[in-house]
């Protein structure tokens, strides 16, 4: 009997032109994201592939031209990068807002750290098609369409009564017919990302999870549409108040809580941090050396004995003063990150009051191109920046003779390994 | 005729003060709207003037600075902060997404750093509570769902062919219908307008004033068009209400999206950091500009000795490293602008791209007239980017300069002999007061709105098309 | 004499605090035709609604062949066919599609050749049977959903307003169909205006006014309800 309710209402509903047509757009922009979500992921490939190459080649080049290790350290630049997750081409998530590729060297790394090679900024503003943005804003819509009127439309007809009266049980009509229609427009939404997962080879278990939370968001809302659609109402009304729903959910809240957050947390600007890190750096040279290395072996107790100076400009006072400018901005560029982490975390509980921004925020955590990620990348440049800096000193301040062989041993950064 | 049409709408307002969905849904957007402008306009007021604060800041900073090297102040530098523009106040636009300090220094042309979205909750990934947003997106669908059965209803109430009979002409009862609806529109628009005229106090123009509340009355008056267009030609108010949903999904959440997709996918962009690497190759071929020795500039050398008729650089009455600094900084500028313009005009091309969709979609020709004309897009960013680079040139140039002609090469080049030889080798601190007073100001008005001229004109010829339809329409009832 | 398929009992329905129906009791046998009269307001959709258990007597019961449709709500979707005032079916199907839908969400299984007879019973010219409904006249939407009653093979039949807006060769054709379908066992009640069409169908007929049950008029054993009888009770009642 189920089978032959289901096989009823699938082909009566398919022979409907309306939910055809809103099918059909369906696809048309599950495909459309998927594709130019592939292309963007693809593109950032090869930009990384790109600056690999002239990155080693540069740093290559840099290593024939100097001759001390001070020079090298001050010379070359190191490419560090996050590349796109497997699943990034569903959820692409801040990689427009926040970098995920920075040159950095061995000078004050909070001088570099806060440049962003980012897009182009009035297309970030404009916002991008992505799988998670079809699914969490998008997908409402399609669903209120389909289903708003699934009572009123026939009540309007005339048709109600008769229907009900002639159904063989209650669930072989309405909840039924909400049931294929939510269950169509699942399967042509996620049916282009299962292709893109596929092309990806993202994990099996990344797959199922996005699949199993977007089914979950789709019939939360597809619930409160069959809820709401029982109402007497005429259509437009009913619309009208999920389209309501959905706007202030979707929308105002987030807008507004995005205000609130930003007002209620008080950190330092990041100019301040700036400002203090070149003061520190560019005061020291009228400053006694004793005094930037005094600081410096503060936090490097290893090198107290080599801080003697035999000329009056050395590398390793040079790198020094560097170092005690990112200690003296430290606690502030510290503020700024929790700050900001902060912010996110609150954000965090304001998105339980919006569906669409849970969910976002769920797939772009999956996909790990959310401000998580993006710190953690800003983590990694850090760590990596300290490597460096382990390298560097020795050569520095005991001044073995200059080989080029020694810097075979210099660290390379490793950048992020997704889990296959 | 004039007082019919009156009558007609007055009827109008009367229906929608009796229905609760009508009066729920514009208290709604009005506050809204009220909301949006005070919570933007203070937001942003707050950030120009902790931002005129950091650039004062740093410019005494700058004129602190103790006797020095004048080289050591090339790389000391200097720190720009982007103020925003008066009308940014109601559309902040890109203001978020790019930089808002930049680094200035000898060699370099830095990139801004510091966005404000980077360092946000990241919940505005939809929308900003900002004037712009509840213009562009939420008003349309208050007069969708305002004005949806305005046709309609007379139709399926059969007071249509009465009205007819009592000699209201179709037309007339549509343009009454329009007027009704207008009006609710501007309700929401007055928050804004009045936001707009108190940028005056700021410093805004009048002309880019009127021509950003005209673009909006525009932009709600081809909603107005729209709405009452799709009601006549529907034939049930159900048909009228998912048509117009439809249509303003598409055009105000889906065509703004999809034409940053095509952007990004048709012209493409490398990042700066390959442009940086372009440079680099670029510069390997030029020398080196703290290496006065450089076989590159061996011709310079040639020519300043044949010209003051010396031997040797030493007896050169000027400073060869700072002539040497001069001509680098000069050539590396040259070949750093061309390839910042290259990239500028990228960003131009792909932003072009995504604005051509204004000719199918209101809500993107309203977004490029209003940044242009509030000077929160992507030009007036470059604009604050060139800006930026003309001060960095001037101010690297005029110590260089003073290298050239402050200092001696022999106390330059043995400047660590000793002590003593590293206190010749500075200038006195009176020569930092080469910064001139920068303070970012956007384009001008006259080409603010010339620049937008595009936009209104999409604006435009989409109201006039939808006006000639709700036109022909009325005409065929 | 056999147990009544159709009966209310002292049925009482009231809307918040407006009462619609007052003390209606009434009986149908099998093969039976039930016709209940009344102005607008009466209250005759409210007793067809009621008996189809879609609205709730305050008190009172309805009874479908001796099963209360309030504690037994299935016995309607298994023993009834209903036939709407304004048969609105499907537009985008035609007719045979619009029937096979109904058929198959009352879990009713019939063949092709099931549904042509029961369009050729009904008169529905067989050019029309694929044609979508959206450009039926009404008559012909009306056969449709009576050809749809007709195959659910009901033994209980509600008929709301059938015959209004049909025209007079249509009523006929309708009237004729009704007596068939009685005479070959189904009971039926319908709700109505049309006086003489009632009489001319009806086994009997009760007269509703304002809610309660003023008349009820019985056919004689070899002949139809005398119209003239009926009108000047209806007409009596509305001065």
């Amino acid at each position: 009997m189920i089978w032959r309710d289901i096989w009823r209402e699938g082909y009566f509903l398919l022979r409907k032109k309306s939910v055809l047509l809103l099918l059909l757009s369906a696809l048309g922009l599950s495909v459309f994201s998927v594709w130019t979500g592939s292309q963007e992921v693809a593109a950032q490939q090869a930009t990384i592939a790109r600056l690999l190459e002239a990155d080693a080649l540069d740093r290559a080049d840099v290593l024939q031209q100097q001759n001390d290790y001070g020079g090298v350290a001050y010379y070359s630049f190191h490419l560090t990068y996050a590349p796109p997750s497997p699943l990034a081409f569903a959820a692409l998530g801040a990689r427009d807002v926040y970098p995920w590729k920075h040159r950095i060297r061995m000078l004050a790394l909070e001088g570099q750290i806060y440049e962003s090679d980012t897009g182009n900024p009035e297309l970030a503003q404009a916002g991008r098609i992505d799988f998670a943005f079809v699914i969490s804003v998008l997908a409402p819509v399609f669903i209120i369409l389909l289903l708003h009127d699934l009572r009123a439309s026939e009540r309007a007809a005339g048709r109600d009564d008769l229907l009900n009266v002639t159904a063989h049980s209650r669930r072989a009509l309405w909840p039924l017919r909400a049931g294929i229609i939510v269950a169509l427009l699942s399967g042509v939404l996620l049916l282009p990302f299962w292709f893109g997962a596929f092309a990806h080879s993202v994990p099996c278990w990344q797959v199922a999870t996005v699949t199993l939370v977007c089914i979950c968001y789709m019939a939360l809302i597809a619930l409160l549409c069959y809820w709401v659609s029982g109402w007497l109402y005429p259509a437009p009304v009913l619309a009208s108040m999920l389209l309501g729903i959905w706007l202030l959910t979707t929308y105002i809240i987030p807008a507004l809580g995005n205000e609130a957050i930003e007002h209620s947390i008080d950190g330092p600007l990041g100019g301040d941090i700036l400002m203090v890190q070149r003061e520190a750096v560019n005061g020291a040279w009228e400053l006694p050396y004793s005094h930037t290395m005094d600081e410096f072996v503060k936090t490097h107790p290893k090198w107290a004995d080599y801080t003697e100076m035999s000329a009056l400009f050395e590398w390793k006072w040079y790198f020094a003063f560097h170092q005690v400018g990112d200690q003296v901005a430290a606690p502030l560029s510290k503020r700024y990150r929790e700050v900001g982490k902060k912010k996110y975390q609150m954000a965090g509980v304001v998105a339980w009051l919006s569906p669409a921004t849970l969910l976002q925020r769920t797939l772009t955590r999956l996909a790990q191109t959310d401000a998580i990620a993006a710190r953690e990348y800003e983590q990694q440049v850090r760590d990596f920046h300290e490597q460096l800096r382990h390298f560097y000193y020795p050569l520095l301040f005991t001044s073995p003779p200059f080989h080029r062989d020694v810097f075979k041993a210099r660290p390379t950064f490793e950048p992020i390994e997704y889990t296959k | 005729m004039m007082f019919r049409i009156w009558l007609i709408a007055k009827d109008e307002w009367r229906y929608w003060r009796r229905s609760h969905l009508a009066m729920t849904v514009l208290m709604i957007a009005v506050v809204l709207a009220i909301a949006s402008v005070v919570v933007t306009f203070s937001t942003v007021s707050l950030a120009a003037h902790q931002r005129a604060h950091l650039q004062s800041q740093a410019e005494q900073k700058f004129v602190e600075q103790p006797d020095r090297h004048p080289h050591r102040m090339v790389h000391y530098g200097h720190y720009l902060f982007r103020t925003p523009p008066p009308l940014g106040r109601l559309d902040p636009g890109v203001d978020a997404y790019t930089g808002t300090a930049i680094f200035l220094e000898g060699h370099r042309q830095n990139g801004a750093t510091f966005s404000g979205q980077q360092h946000s909750a990241g919940l505005n990934w939809l929308s900003a509570l900002s004037p712009a947003f509840v213009m562009q997106i939420l008003t349309p669908l208050l007069l969708i769902v305002m004005g949806f059965g305005v046709m309609t209803r007379e139709r399926e109430a059969g007071t249509f062919d009465f009205l007819k009979i009592q000699g209201v002409s179709p037309l007339m009862l549509t343009i009454g219908k329009g007027v009704a609806l207008a009006g609710a529109g501007f309700a929401v628009l007055i928050p804004v307008a009045v936001g707009a005229l108190i940028t005056l106090f700021y410093g805004s123009s009048i002309l880019s004033v009127s021509a950003f509340v005209f673009s909006y009355a525009l932009y709600v008056g081809f909603w107005c068009a729209l709405v009452l267009l799709v009601s006549t030609l529907s034939r049930s108010h159900v048909g009228s209400f998912s048509a117009l949903i439809i249509v303003w999904v598409v055009t105000c959440l889906v065509l703004p999206r999809i034409a940053t997709n095509t952007a990004v996918v048709t012209v493409h962009s490398p990042s700066k950091l390959e442009t940086d690497f372009a440079v680099l190759q670029k510069l390997r071929e030029m020398g080196d500009g703290h290496n006065a020795n450089d076989p590159a500039f061996k011709a310079l050398k040639d020519n300043l000795l044949a010209k003051y008729n010396v031997d040797s650089v030493d007896e050169l009455p000027v400073n060869f490293k700072g002539i040497v600094a001069q001509k680098s900084e000069a050539d590396l500028t040259d070949v750093l602008n061309d390839f910042a313009e290259q990239k500028m005009e990228e960003g131009v091309a792909q932003a072009k791209v995504a604005r051509q969709f204004g000719w199918l979609s209101p809500a993107i020709a309203i977004q490029t007239a209003s940044m242009k004309l509030a000077g929160t897009d992507l030009e007036n960013y470059q604009r604050f980017l060139r800006e930026a680079e003309a001060v960095r040139f001037a101010f690297v140039q005029s110590l260089n300069k003073l290298h050239a002609e402050g200092l001696s090469y022999a106390d330059d080049v043995n400047k660590y002999q000793s002590h003593e030889t590293l206190q010749k080798a500075k200038v006195s601190a009176n020569n930092w007061q080469v910064l001139s007073d920068f303070h970012f100001v956007p384009l001008p008005a006259a080409e603010r709105f010339a620049g937008s001229i595009q936009a209104l004109l999409q604006l435009f010829v989409l109201w006039l098309v939808v006006s000639i339809g709700v036109v022909l329409a009325g005409r065929r009832q | 004499m056999t147990d009544p398929v159709i009966s209310a009992d002292a049925l009482h329905v009231s809307v918040g605090n407006k009462t619609i129906l007052k003390n209606v009791s009434f009986t149908a046998r099998r093969g039976e035709v039930l016709a209940l009269l009344g102005g607008n307001g009466a209250g005759k959709s409210t007793t067809i609604k009621t008996f189809l258990g879609l609205m709730t007597p305050s008190a009172g019961t309805a009874n479908l062949l001796g099963q209360n449709v309030q504690l037994q709500p299935d016995i309607v979707r298994q023993k009834v066919a209903y036939l709407p005032e304004s048969v609105m079916l499907y537009g985008h199907l035609n007719a045979v599609e619009n029937i096979r839908y109904f058929l198959s969400l009352a879990g009713k299984e019939k063949t092709d050749d099931d549904i042509a007879l029961a369009l050729k019973k009904v008169a529905l010219q067989p050019h029309a049977w694929q044609t979508r409904l959206q450009s039926y006249s009404k008559g012909m939407r009306q056969k449709t959903a009576i050809a749809l009653a007709l195959l659910r093979d009901a033994p209980i039949l509600f008929l709301d307003e059938p015959t209004s807006g049909l025209d007079p060769v249509a009523i006929d054709e309708f009237n004729g169909l009704i007596s068939q379908l009685a005479s070959q066992g189904a009971t039926i009640l319908m709700v109505t205006h049309d006086i003489y069409g009632a009489c001319h169908v009806a086994n009997r007929i009760g007269l509703l006014r304002h809610g309660e049950l003023v008349g009820m008029f019985d056919a004689p054993q070899d002949g139809n309800i005398d119209a003239e009888v009926v009108h000047q009770a209806f007409t009596q009642g509305l001065k």
